[in-house]
């Protein structure tokens, strides 16, 4: 255990993804109160493509051009889904599910082309990129994610006023001088940005967990908004430190579902205990004979 | 309290295709107690939302204080309709107020000492103190309205926007509104409130713009809140409220 725990490569990897979810737990609660947590997972799945048509393009796995594709793809996404919902009847859960599966259906085929075919080499480690593989990250995808989470964050405390406001109270924000497009524009940015580089440390199909998750134990245990986000950043990093490590130790353990089993963890022990938990509610309610303001 | 603060010239307002407001001409008084009242879909809201160029218009213009640029608006208090806001959200009493001083520190610059303590005053002048460290969702109505109020009162505007401020809360909010009302005034403010109860137009308010569509007629409430009036209003949907 202690050999794991001071190996250099566990270290670094161990700190990537703990920085990774530290930034997702936060933009991820900014989505989740505004009603947009799914978004975040479509975009997860669509940027699954983008990967395997960087690689097929450069014809190596290098970590700045695959993250590049997973940006491309996760606007795509996004675009995809403000086109479906304003130019149809169709609406924005059946966008959500439509290009989510049409996305990464089309990541999946363009797998399975890949990997059959003799003109492309290497191509065994794309499969990382579905449920993460913390185990086989590179140096420079530990760079990139910590970049990347650290202008995430940069940005979030550069407009924390001016968002905070925005979810809150859209109206009143505009009326005070707050421009909500370019709000909602940051966030969704910003959560684009960190599904990219997290990829490969959690995978296409679960990464949105680390953006909602901690949003609902940050929910739990605060009703002030600066210590929602900090819990939430918090718990993903706790989680993610756990998972990594389960999933180095065993080696056959994807990280993506390491990871986030430990926050499920998480948040089943703050259902039960926190202030807002299920346990508190009863409590109060056999003492003060009323549900809880 | 003869000077126009805001003026509307053929102001023309569409949803899709729909015409929600058309040719309205409208001036409201400086300092003045001004009730929007008609009739459900009259366009009430739309009007107060199109003048917080929340809403953009089909044609017209609108000039607050003499002035058509956005910077303006900072001068008006909005105090929105309930549905309007995220009750959801984590966050205290004092601190909603506090987003009322947004408006005076932009960017980056965070509230100050002097910032909290005219919070506080706006919380004490509705009576809201002994909530200031409420979460917002355990609010009553009325409370909540209070404290939103209480946010346009530390924002300092010159003219205050409310949407339906009495809907739905106790009577004795609504008696404390309508004292902070008259207060202000007395300071120098205006006020533009949408009001959906006719009983009451003539206890709370000065002037009357009376709506439906377009302004069926505007002016001090002794001179153009007359029955017929009223009758032209609501004659389409026969309800009288």
């Amino acid at each position: 255990m202690m050999d794991i725990l001071t190996s250099f490569t566990f270290l670094i990897v161990a700190v990537g993804t703990m920085v990774l979810a530290f930034a997702g737990g936060m933009v991820g609660t900014i989505s989740v109160m505004k009603g947009q947590s799914l978004i975040g997972d479509a975009i997860g799945h669509a940027t699954f493509p983008g990967i395997v048509l960087a690689f097929m393009l450069i014809g190596v796995k290098e970590t700045y051009t695959l993250a590049i594709g997973a940006v491309l793809f996760g606007i795509l996404a996004f675009l995809a889904i403000q086109m479906i919902t304003s130019h149809s009847k169709v609406t924005l859960d059946g966008a959500l599910a439509l290009v989510l599966s049409s996305f990464f259906g089309l990541g999946m085929a363009l797998m399975s082309f890949v990997q059959g075919n003799p003109d492309f080499e290497g191509t065994q480690g794309l499969n990382d990129y579905i449920f993460g593989q913390a185990a086989y990250m590179l140096r420079s995808d530990v760079y990139l994610i910590i970049t990347a989470s650290f202008i995430s964050l940069f940005i979030l405390g550069a407009f924390y006023n001016q968002i905070r406001i925005y979810v809150f109270d859209p109206v009143f924000s505009r009326t005070a001088g707050i421009n909500n497009n370019l709000m909602n524009f940051i966030i969704l940015v910003v959560t684009i940005l960190l599904i990219s580089v997290g990829l490969k440390a959690v995978g296409a199909i679960l990464i949105v967990n680390l953006l909602i998750a901690p949003a609902v134990i940050g929910q739990l245990w605060s009703s002030r908004f600066s210590i929602v986000l900090l819990i939430a950043g918090c718990s993903g990093s706790i989680a993610a430190f756990l998972g990594t490590y389960i999933s180095t130790a065993g080696q056959d353990i994807a990280t993506g579902p390491a990871i986030i089993l430990t926050l499920s963890a998480l948040m089943v022990l703050s259902l039960f205990l926190a202030p807002k938990g299920i346990m508190r509610r009863s409590i109060y309610k056999r003492r003060m004979g009323g549900d809880m303001p | 309290m003869e000077e126009d603060i805001i003026t509307i010239r053929d102001l023309n307002v569409a949803y899709q295709d729909k015409p929600a407001l058309w040719h309205i001409n409208l001036d409201i008084k400086e300092n003045s107690r001004t009730a929007i009242v008609g009739p459900n879909g009259a366009g009430k809201s739309t009007m107060i939302k199109t003048v917080m160029k929340l809403i953009r218009p089909v044609s017209g213009n609108i000039k607050i204080a003499g002035r058509t640029d956005k910077g303006v608006l900072k001068t008006i208090a909005y105090v929105p309709q309930k549905g309007e806001v995220n009750w959801d959200f984590p966050t205290t009493v004092l601190d909603v107020v506090l987003m009322g001083r947004y408006v005076h520190k932009g960017w980056i610059k965070r509230p100050n000492r002097k910032d909290k303590e005219i919070a506080l005053k706006a919380l004490k002048t509705m009576k809201m103190e002994a909530f200031r460290d409420r979460q917002i969702s355990e609010l009553s109505g009325g409370q909540r309205q209070r404290a939103f109020l209480a946010r346009a009162i530390a924002q300092d505007a010159d003219i205050y926007v409310m949407d339906e401020p009495l809907q739905g809360i106790d009577i004795t909010t609504e008696n404390l509104i309508i004292d902070v009302i008259r207060q202000l005034q007395e300071d120098g403010k205006t006020f533009i409130v949408v009001h959906h109860q006719l009983n009451t137009v003539k206890e709370y308010f000065d002037h009357v713009v009376i709506l439906n569509k377009t302004v069926i007629a505007s002016g001090p409430v002794d001179a153009v809140f007359t029955e017929e009036n009223i009758e032209t209003a609501y004659r389409e949907k026969g309800i009288r409220t």
